[in-house]
């Protein structure tokens, strides 16, 4: 594969001329990971336990996954500000499919995947053949898809039984089909114990690892996020991977969407912000994770982990709210320290 | 045109006691300016507009504006404080005839209010403070809410419980329902607070049920969830289904929607019973108040709208299924007997 010469210009050093500072670089943030759950573990009665290791991993998957998709436009040397919204729109499209338009779980899921792969598309054209730059773009395109998801409800939540704006009552309901993929559980070990949602995140994690790192298309992508105008010049279609990138990060948007409305039940009016700040932190973090200093998949899930476990273990010592927003953000700036100031690569 | 209508009102207000005597006799007759609605002009100015609470709001307004037959301007501000202010003066510029203020910060719209009513418009504000003797304040009563919720509690339960409660500081309704809870504790000792939780961040719900999930394995032993707040409640109860522990955990809530209704009346749901009063009955108010006022009449500086309490039992007994239903077949919900004079026309009960 021709993917060889790349994969080792990506490390350029022996492993074994490694500095007690590139051990630092390198484990540091799974180190600070073990530790923290160690001490979770310690502290917080039920926290070292199968159904709270799934519960950490069910509440971040939404927000991982989401991660997971801007990730791909952070290695193409792009942003995607819209995806928070992106799944708040899919989570009321597949509403509105079942509910108002009385489809079945197989239209909802089908009509949020279009959702994602037009806003990706649109998001692309805009970025790469209008010259927005990207975060212009997909800031507009998230503004745009807030209003456009309250237009066809006038801005009321979709739920089973709902008065539309002609005062008609809604006759469709949730097919149980959908619901399941928030709800179901699978057995692994203990009966119940594995959501969906999580299969979903660990499967798409490694799909979009194996795509990024190891296929032609994936190793491509990078090139053209590290050096546009090489990778034109030495023939690449740096265009048509921009646009996939997009698609990408909007389809898993849209999956993120899926599994929201599975969980909740219903179509919330929701900004997705929240959603979108806490991907793009996941996302962030992961740029420390074994001292990439890039954006990369791996550590995408693991920085989706860590803040995970940071978020249940607080909770269950019944830190407040504002201090787990605190955290979170000295996390973020730890983890950016650990990447852009003691890493030597990490000047983009 | 502006100048003769405000005389005309001032005219109506010597003519007060006249029209108070006859109002009875001739409930048909309304006083000026409503005998010709049409020249009415009135603007609701919000700072909050989405989610179904305001969306449910604004209906209100709408249908008791819709049924006076005055033309109604909405001013949205969008949660901007300094453009609601704006959009006051833009009001007055229009040549309103009365205000509503729908929420807002008391630093800002209280010098708004005041320029209002100098320019001689009659205002009413609701759930914002605008401290303005002239100005009647519409409320939802935070503390019944929280009170009637939490006797059923107590009903359902008994005095000693071990309780997970739901709260974020710095919410004016969620500290008025706070304040209830905290002389609750005080009252009944048996109540024990294992945790408290809660977040604003969106999609509320989903988050709400990741933080509950993490409380109820750190507290195996809770009975009684209090989320003074329906979107609250409703993470909670996913984390309780999640968690398995729907039959061992009772929620109890304010505010209701129809898809809390859904939530509420799903087979073995652990949402026992929400405290709420009707949005679309508070907009109706709002503009009865207002009307009142530019009528010449008093409708009282506090006017409290009282809330209902509504429990599942309630809820499947009657097959209610959302929210025009539960008017429909709990009264009490669909209409408030706050600030109904005889004149005063009533939207149609849809």
């Amino acid at each position: 594969m021709a993917s060889d010469t790349t994969a080792q210009a990506a490390k350029p050093r022996p492993v074994n001329a490694m500095s007690a500072r590139d051990y630092a670089i390198r484990y540091g943030f799974l180190a600070l990971l073990a530790g923290l759950v160690i001490y979770f573990g310690l502290a917080a009665d039920g926290f070292a336990s199968p159904q709270s290791a799934v519960f950490i991993f069910q509440s971040v998957a939404i927000t991982g996954i989401l991660a997971l998709g801007v990730t791909a436009t952070l290695v193409v040397g792009g942003f995607d500000l819209s995806i928070g919204s992106v799944a708040t729109t899919a989570m009321m499209a597949s509403s509105y499919v079942m509910v108002v338009m009385g489809g079945d779980a197989l239209m909802a899921v089908a009509a949020c995947l279009a959702v994602g792969v037009v806003v990706g598309l649109i998001n692309g054209f805009l970025i790469v053949y209008m010259r927005v730059p990207d975060l212009l773009a997909t800031l507009g395109m998230m503004f745009l898809l807030v209003g456009l998801q309250r237009i066809p409800t006038e801005g009321r939540s979709i739920a089973t039984g709902m008065t539309m704006p002609d005062g008609s009552v809604a006759s469709g309901t949730f097919s149980p089909e959908f619901l399941a993929l928030g709800r179901h559980r699978f057995d692994l070990f203990l009966p119940n114990l594995l959501p969906i949602s999580v299969v979903v995140l660990v499967v798409l994690a490694i799909v979009i690892w194996f795509f990024l790192e190891y296929t032609r298309f994936g190793r491509m992508m990078y090139a053209v996020g590290s050096n546009e105008r090489a990778a034109q010049l030495a023939g690449a279609p740096v265009n048509a991977y921009k646009i996939w990138a997009y698609v990408i990060s909007g389809v898993f948007a849209s999956i993120g969407g899926i599994l929201l409305a599975a969980r909740l039940g219903r179509g919330d009016i929701a900004s997705g912000n929240n959603l979108l700040l806490d991907s793009v932190a996941a996302a962030l973090i992961g740029f420390a994770v074994l001292g990439a200093a890039k954006p990369n998949a791996l550590g995408t899930a693991v920085g989706a982990v860590f803040v995970g476990v940071l978020l249940q273990g607080l909770t269950m010592m019944n830190a407040p709210y504002y201090t787990q927003d605190f955290i979170k953000g000295a996390v973020l700036v730890v983890a950016l320290v650990f990447t852009f100031a003691l890493s030597k690569r990490g000047k983009r | 045109m502006h100048i003769s209508r405000r005389t005309l009102g001032k005219l109506a207000l010597g003519l007060l006691g006249a029209s108070t005597l006859g109002g009875t006799a001739l409930a048909q007759d309304k006083p000026a300016p409503f005998d010709n609605p049409g020249q009415v002009k009135i603007a609701l100015v919000r700072y909050l507009s989405t989610g179904d609470f305001f969306q449910a709001y604004l209906s209100g307004v709408e249908a008791q504006a819709k049924a006076l037959g005055v033309d109604l301007r909405v001013l949205d501000s969008r949660q901007d404080a300094a453009l609601q202010a704006d959009m006051v003066d833009q009001a007055i510029a229009l040549g309103v005839d009365g205000i509503i203020i729908q929420h807002g910060l008391t630093e800002s719209m209280k010098e708004a209010a005041q320029r209002a009513v100098d320019a001689g418009i009659k205002v009413v504000a609701f759930d914002v403070n605008v401290e303005n003797p002239a100005i009647p304040q519409i409320e939802q009563s935070d503390r019944d809410l929280a009170r009637l919720a939490l006797e059923q509690a107590i009903a359902d339960n008994g005095d000693s419980w071990k309780a997970g409660y739901v709260y974020v500081a710095g919410i004016a309704p969620l500290d008025r329902r706070d304040e209830t809870w905290r002389e609750f504790k005080a009252k009944y000792s048996g109540i024990n607070e294992a945790a408290m939780f809660g977040t604003m961040d969106n999609p509320i719900a989903n988050s709400v049920a990741n933080q509950a999930r993490s409380v109820l394995s750190a507290n195996p032993d809770i009975t009684v969830m209090f989320a003074p707040y329906d979107e609250f409640a409703k993470g909670v109860k996913i984390a309780v289904d999640e968690a398995g522990l729907s039959a061992d955990v009772k929620i109890y809530s304010a505010d209701i929607s129809t898809s809390d209704i859904a939530a509420m009346r799903e087979p073995g749901s652990a949402w026992m019973a929400t405290a709420a009063t009707n949005p679309a009955v508070v907009g109706q108010v709002s503009v009865r108040a207002l009307a009142m006022l530019l009528a010449g009449e008093d409708p009282g500086h506090n006017v409290v709208v009282p809330p209902t309490l509504i429990t599942q039992a309630q809820l499947n007994d009657n097959d209610i299924k959302n929210m025009e239903e539960l008017g429909a077949k709990l009264p009490q919900f669909a209409h408030a007997d706050v600030v109904v004079p005889a004149w005063m026309p009533l939207p149609a009960v849809k």
